[in-house]
């Protein structure tokens, strides 16, 4: 029962905060609700019984993504207190359409898609070894495939970035 | 007793007395750990220190807590309201969180995770969040210059601190924090892993914000940084959240490293002498914070970041490696203890005759007149 209201919280939670964030009227704002609505989301996780999957989007997504945007946001915006800047350029109608479009996917995956009939079980937790085996040994080609994608994709972030120091 | 067994009433209940009864010695801890810091501080810099309110100044946090208490709260004009307003509140709750999984002793401690140590610098990584809200919310352009050393310096850090972490958690082959200090019952893993020991200090000192990594909070630089505009019940958190996290801290290296409540004599002399263990090795820690921040001189925001990029990531990686291969083939474990005690020996040595090297400053004194003669 305790589980059900908390659920109910955090979905109003994540789904309040994600409007918060298109509709925030200053990037710093729609960059916290952004860290609030991903905290839900790891809450929803701790609720599926699933910690370590929670752990992981709090560091990776909250303590790490979030923390890059607010991070950038302070380095190239103006602070807090100055005059808003106006977020909804040319490009709003298009971006509109990708939520869209993105949203109908989803909605239709889940749709389509044969859920159980009685999920009698429940949530089971999935102990990290059985996790860290899977990613290590049975798809570890694939995990240095990646690790060796971010490397590069890091790597050309530097060069973009230091392009005016190289003349 | 289990860990899990409820000792007051239901679960939940036994979750909220428990957080609470943490709570209560937290205040205690933080309030004598400003008048700690102020008397071993003074006693460095040949002062008395706090000695007018109650016998030998033992009162003076007390007066300190109402007098900030009693003080106005202010909020500029041009800060960003709820942003300024809630910022002490998002760096306080993190390090306040981490107390949940710490255990004093053995079967004391609010709860017992299986992912303990993950959950632990997980938890650590929001810690960045208030102290990014105070410096963007506040309006001020030394706020915003500390909170923005504040996150480079936490973002850089916190990788050195994770793999000296994991160095110790691939030898315990655990993440539960009862376990591994189980495991340290006849050493604590400082004897086998100096090195991640050392790495694990250093950045802790840079995520706590501690001298000679206090850029962040310089009074001679971005006076006071990120908490500059707060004053009264705002700041007063922000200080309390600073020694928690020290405290907290303190207790995790205490757990990790030095052998928390098991080592020596923990499981065979009861849970008083497990709590002054875990107690005792904490207060060591945090004795020689206070010690460092009153005699190592502050380091430029560029040292800073050379040391952790160019240094510490690099040797903590290797040390992970090293682990790795030792764990791999089965060697004895004294062997990786030697090899450990000789790569601190060298990397002490190494930033020790850095720090000792004849200082070229020298020949750059009064060159700002003459720019061509400047470069070096």
């Amino acid at each position: 029962m305790a589980v059900e209201v908390l659920w109910w919280l955090f979905a109003f939670l994540i789904v309040g905060t994600a409007i918060g964030v298109v509709t925030a009227r200053t990037v710093i704002h729609s960059a916290l609700f952004l860290l609030a609505s991903l905290g839900g989301v790891a809450a929803m996780y701790v609720l599926l019984l699933v910690e370590f999957l929670a752990l992981v989007q709090i560091l990776i997504y909250g303590g790490a993504v979030a923390v890059l945007v607010l991070l950038a946001l302070m380095l190239t915006r103006q602070a807090a207190g100055g005059e808003p800047v106006s977020l909804n350029g040319p490009q709003a109608p298009f971006a509109a359409l990708a939520g869209i479009a993105l949203a109908a996917v989803l909605v239709g995956a889940v749709v389509a898609s044969s859920w159980p009939a009685a999920a009698a079980d429940g949530p089971v937790d999935v102990p990290f070894e059985q996790i860290s085996e899977a990613l290590f040994e049975d798809f570890g080609a694939t995990f240095i495939l990646v690790s060796i994608l971010l490397l590069v994709a890091a790597v050309g972030a530097i060069i973009l970035a230091r392009q005016e120091d190289a003349d | 007793m289990e860990f899990g067994d409820p000792f007051f009433g239901n679960s939940y209940i036994d979750a909220i007395i428990r957080l609470n009864i943490v709570v209560l010695v937290m205040t205690l801890v933080v309030i004598y750990l400003t008048y700690g810091e102020r008397k071993v501080l003074g006693r460095i810099q040949q002062r008395i220190g706090p000695n007018r309110t109650g016998p030998g100044g033992l009162l003076q946090g007390f007066a300190d807590a109402l007098k900030l208490l009693s003080k106005e709260d202010l909020r500029p004009r041009n800060a960003d309201r709820w942003v300024f307003e809630l910022a002490p509140f998002a760096a306080f709750v993190p390090i306040f969180v981490i107390l949940v999984t710490l255990p004093f002793a053995e079967n004391w401690g609010v709860r017992n995770l299986s992912l303990g140590l993950f959950f632990v610098f997980s938890i650590l990584g929001l810690n960045i969040v208030g102290i990014l809200m105070a410096g963007l919310g506040s309006g001020s352009k030394y706020a915003l210059l500390g909170g923005v050393r504040a996150a480079a310096q936490m973002i850089s850090y916190e990788i050195p601190l994770v793999i000296s972490l994991l160095a110790v958690a691939m030898l315990a082959g655990t993440f539960n924090l009862n376990e591994i200090v189980l495991l340290q019952e006849t050493r604590p893993y400082i004897i086998v892993q100096p090195l991640a020991f050392v790495i694990f200090f250093t950045a802790m000192l840079a995520e706590l914000h501690r001298a000679p990594f206090d850029i962040p909070v310089a009074e001679s630089e971005v006076s006071g940084g990120y908490f500059i505009e707060y004053s009264g019940m705002r700041w007063s958190l922000f200080q309390l959240a600073e020694y928690t996290a020290m405290w907290a801290f303190s207790i995790f290296a205490a757990v990790v490293f030095l052998g928390g409540w098991a080592w020596p004599m923990g499981t065979e002399w009861g849970w008083g002498w497990q709590l002054f263990l875990t107690i005792a090795k904490s207060f060591a820690l945090i004795f020689s914070m206070m010690w460092i921040r009153g005699t190592v001189v502050r380091l430029r925001i560029d040292q800073l970041m050379n040391f952790c990029w160019k240094g510490l990531i690099e040797i903590s990686f290797a040390l992970l490696l090293v682990n790795g291969f030792f764990l791999y083939y089965g060697w004895p474990e004294e062997v990786l203890a030697l090899v450990q005690w000789a790569a601190t020996i060298i990397f002490i040595g190494f930033i020790y005759t850095r720090g000792v090297r004849r200082s070229r400053a020298n020949e750059y004194i009064g060159t700002y007149r003459n720019p061509e003669a400047a470069t070096p």
